[in-house]
């Protein structure tokens, strides 16, 4: 990767299927790259130290979190992050639509973290039990709902039961 | 260890039944939550903007020689670096003002600030940060609230006179160290003869930890002053209209000049009423005439924000030899930290600091509670402020005495639980006394009285917390599209008052496909107090059902003009006009609007609900009971729930899965502080900087937990309503050290509480 003359250096990376051609300090990290320079503010930056989780983004389906991740670290990789959950005609993810009906959230500041770690639950096991979605899920911290909301409407969004009003799937 | 959420959401029999209620709610922030949309402070950006830095103090009591930031003016990027000779004599508090915007003369905890720096990236304020040269005289620091009380402890504050106090005058405290407090006396003057004639006293010391919040957002803001000089905020604060008064009793500003605005907020818990780095944003604002933006890096919010009140509770209580409370005396002692400017209330303590044996019925009373002053990190509101400190003492209390008389802690509480008609311990007039029906509900549930396996225990608690009362008012746009705009200050901390708004307006058969909920910023409605003290339900649903009669009223009158061939009771019914005498449409809603209201010109209707509690009238508790099984490895101490149940008094409920949720999230919160959380301090300094390390519960730490809700319509919400949010956390830690103690007999009086001071406790039993 070439340097320019000030010393930054050149990102391509896809985001929720957008491809970047950017500059960006080697220092940059993911999460900043995210929020600050693509404006995708849904990821957000709860510890900054990797423990609470609400960073949570995919990178090539993959679940990292953004705030320990150099920008540089996604080079040629595709990174998913909550506003890519959703079908481009803007209809919600089961998860999605599940988190609303069965109180997967409460102030919502976890969610973006708590729904991108599940769609990769999902992926690698489409039918966890409930050990398994907490085992996995233990990465995320949610000081609001006690887990047990969250655990509920991804066994739902399994189960396919109850979708919100106005969702999709 | 799995589980399924046993016991059905929503309201039952028991509270006003509401069709419109008994669907789960859609939230308002649903799908922008889900999505990503959802902008909190910290998401806000704005052209030109900078970023702020601070320097926090590192001694937690020290004289300041001189702070030399000479270099740090000259570091790449920077655009300003105050010092406290650049805000000598600024103070900021929610009540009392007491702690300065940046230190100039003394640093009273570590966490202080000494420099404030803004410059073009968070990486360039952080590095000037480092080139600031501080020369500080080391003080003898307080380090305990005991120690701050003790003959010749170096006093913290020493012209206490120059403290501004919004909104009336501070009370007197008798020693400088004491920040406030509260006395509570019923019946004292026999109290001291009833103890000595008393057949059993009992007298126990319980202690209770410093702890954090917890939000995942850390605190936000972002500055700037417009070409108008019109001070713009955009906060975390709960409160917009009371940072407005805040801000402008410390910086010397008109309120009307300032303008706060709060997006959704990323967890409360208490901790988002308190704002710190506003102040020191307007100054670098106003400095450089740029936007200023602060976030708060995790490890400061941990370490330098506001906690939880550690506590030291002295407890005494005379039993009769029936088991009847005869009488009861506390002594609250809590550590404050270096300054009370967190703290809301007038007496500068917390209000649960009295609720030691609150749902009970004792004659004789005397509760003292006192704030101190401590080089520590200040102490302020968080969920059900001092009463997970008292109900913890209370409820432990109770239990080794009823164990101590042989009495089963269930019978006893159910002995001593105020009756309807009966005043509590604090002399709470209760609308409703619920502690007994609570508790008949453990007693079944949990088959208490039935034998355990060795190693097992069971627990309970009671505990209850006052329902908010205050004025609120709400504002309704009508517009001549068919749409019903509200408008509020009251912002979205996740507790869903916005979605209670719709789902009363739905309820008075105004559907939520037309009903927008709009937060605005304090120049856009009138003053409200903002979210917490467990009343946004309560007023927020008052005030959406007078608007919405209000509504209704105003079509009333008006459709005769509208739909001139309408008869006569024409009524309003899911978003059409109808007969109601066959409830054939007539006309539908938004026809009808088109044909009323101007298109440019939206209808704007407003009210006030007034809903202060008055003096010496009944008042609204919200009670609950929390019972666990435990089962205790006598060979390590390490112990488990296995077990769990929680049962809450509730009035009709409004938004059923966000009631599940609070109990729920509740029940974990109060879980977190019995047997986990507690910062750890070293010579004044928090030392567990991390979510990782002050340990907050993650999914495998939550036991199998049944609910049971216990609904009446007897709540001064609308159709009954009451609240949760603060109800359940402050019986869980008390029914899990009262659970230990049936398992092995050994009794916990500190949190949290843990396997290493049990085995300990055993090995002493």
């Amino acid at each position: 990767m070439a340097a320019s003359a000030d010393g930054r250096l050149a990102l391509r990376v896809t985001v929720n299927g957008t491809l970047h051609e950017l500059t960006i300090p080697g220092s940059r990290l993911l999460i900043d790259l995210l929020r600050d320079d693509l404006g995708l503010t849904g990821t957000k930056k709860g510890c900054a130290i990797g423990v609470c989780g609400a960073c949570s983004v995919l990178v090539d389906g993959e679940l990292m979190s953004a705030c320990l991740l150099l920008a540089l670290a996604v080079q040629g990789r595709s990174v998913t992050t909550v506003e890519g959950l959703a079908a481009p005609d803007g209809s919600l993810s089961a998860l999605q639509a599940a988190f609303i009906a069965h109180g997967g959230f409460q102030c919502g500041i976890c969610t973006p973290g708590q729904l991108v770690a599940a769609t990769a639950l999902l992926a690698h096991q489409p039918d966890p039990d409930e050990a398994e979605v907490r085992a996995w899920m233990t990465g995320n911290l949610c000081r609001c709902t006690g887990y047990l909301g969250i655990v509920a409407s991804i066994r739902a969004a399994v189960i396919g039961e109850g979708p919100a009003a106005g969702a999709g799937e | 260890m799995t589980q399924g959420r046993a016991g059905p959401a929503g309201s039952g029999p028991g509270g006003s039944h509401i069709p419109a209620l008994d669907v789960p709610e859609d939230r308002v922030d649903g799908v922008a939550k889900v999505t990503g949309a959802a902008r909190f402070a910290a998401d806000r950006a704005m052209p030109g903007m900078l970023w702020a830095r601070f320097l926090a103090s590192p001694m937690p009591h020290a004289a300041i020689r001189s702070v030399d930031a000479g270099r740090a003016r000259t570091m790449p990027g920077v655009r300003a670096v105050l010092t406290g000779e650049d805000a000598r004599d600024l103070y900021f508090g929610r009540r009392l003002l007491d702690r300065p915007v940046i230190a100039w003369d003394r640093v009273r905890f570590v966490g202080d600030r000494l420099a404030a720096v803004a410059a073009e990236t968070p990486e360039q304020a952080e590095a000037a940060l480092a080139t600031i040269a501080v020369d500080l005289e080391a003080l003898e620091p307080v380090l305990d609230a005991e120690a701050s009380l003790a003959a010749g402890a170096p006093i913290l504050h020493e012209h206490p006179e120059r403290y501004a106090f919004l909104d009336g005058k501070r009370p007197p405290t008798g020693h400088p160290n004491i920040q406030g407090g509260f006395t509570i006396e019923g019946d004292a003057a026999d109290l001291e003869a009833v103890f000595a004639a008393a057949p059993h006293v009992f007298t126990h010391t319980y202690r209770t930890p410093r702890q954090h919040h917890g939000y995942l957002e850390p605190h936000a803001t972002l500055v700037w002053i417009d070409d108008g000089d019109l001070v713009h905020v955009v906060t975390t604060n709960k409160a917009p209209f009371r940072l407005r008064a805040q801000m402008a009793a410390s910086l010397g500003l008109a309120a009307e000049r300032i303008v706060v605005e709060t997006g959704y907020i990323g967890g409360d818990f208490g901790g988002k009423g308190y704002s710190i780095d506003e102040y020191a944003c307007y100054l670098l604002a106003r400095a450089t005439g740029r936007p200023v933006k602060a976030v708060t890096p995790y490890a400061e919010e941990i370490g330098q924000v506001n906690v939880r009140h550690a506590a030291v509770m002295r407890l005494r209580t005379a039993v009769d030899a029936d088991g009847r409370l005869l009488a009861h005396s506390a002594d609250i002692l809590l550590d404050g930290g270096a300054y009370a400017s967190a703290k809301p209330l007038a007496h500068l303590a917390v209000a649960g600091a009295a609720d030691t044996l609150a749902p009970y019925r004792v004659p004789h009373v005397r509760i003292v509670a006192r704030t101190v002053y401590t080089n520590t990190v200040p102490a302020g509101h968080m969920r059900a402020p001092g009463q997970v400190q008292t109900n913890f003492a209370g409820e432990s209390h109770l239990d080794e005495i009823a164990r101590a008389l042989g009495q089963d802690p269930l019978a006893f509480r159910l002995r001593n639980a105020a009756r309807p008609g009966e005043v509590g311990a604090t002399g709470a007039r209760f609308r409703e006394a619920r502690g007994a029906p609570l508790l008949e509900v453990v007693r079944r549930e949990m088959e208490w009285g039935s034998s355990l396996p060795a190693g097992r225990g069971r627990g309970v608690a009671l505990g209850l917390h006052h329902v908010g009362a205050g004025r609120l008012p709400l504002t309704l746009l009508i517009h001549h599209d068919g749409r019903l705009e509200i408008t509020t200050g009251l912002p979205e901390q996740g507790g869903g008052v916005h979605t209670v708004i719709r789902r009363v307006m739905a309820a008075a058969a105004v559907p939520e496909s037309i009903v927008a909920v709009r937060q605005v910023a304090t120049s856009g409605t009138p003053p409200d107090p903002g979210v917490g003290g467990s009343w946004a339900t309560h007023l927020a649903s008052r005030a959406t059902a007078a608007l919405a009669a209000g509504f209704l009223a105003w079509l009333d009158e008006r459709l005769p003009g509208a739909l001139p061939a309408a008869p006569a009771g024409a009524t309003l019914r899911d978003g059409r006009v109808v007969d109601a005498a066959d409830g054939s449409t007539l006309a539908a809603l938004d026809t009808v609007l088109a044909r009323l209201v101007p298109r440019d010109a939206p209808v704007e209707l407003s009210t006030v609900y007034e809903g202060g509690h008055r003096e010496g009238e009944d008042d609204d508790f919200d009670f609950a009971a929390c019972a666990v099984e435990v089962e205790v490895d006598r060979e390590t101490g390490a112990f488990a729930i296995r077990d769990a149940l929680l049962v809450v008094d509730a009035g009709t409920i409004i938004n059923p899965v966000a009631h599940r949720g609070q109990a729920e999230g509740g029940f974990v919160f109060g879980l977190g502080g019995a047997v986990m959380e507690g910062l750890v301090l070293d010579g004044g300094v928090v030392t567990n900087l991390s979510l990782a390390d002050a340990r907050l519960p993650t999914p495998g730490d939550v036991p199998p937990l049944r609910l049971v809700v216990l609904p009446t319509d007897v709540g001064p919400g609308a159709f009954g309503a009451k609240a949760i949010g603060e109800a359940v956390n402050p019986s869980v830690a008390p029914a899990v050290a009262n659970a230990i103690a049936d398992a092995v007999g050994a009794r916990l009086r500190e949190l949290p509480l843990s396997a290493e001071d049990l085995l300990r406790a055993m090995h002493r039993a």
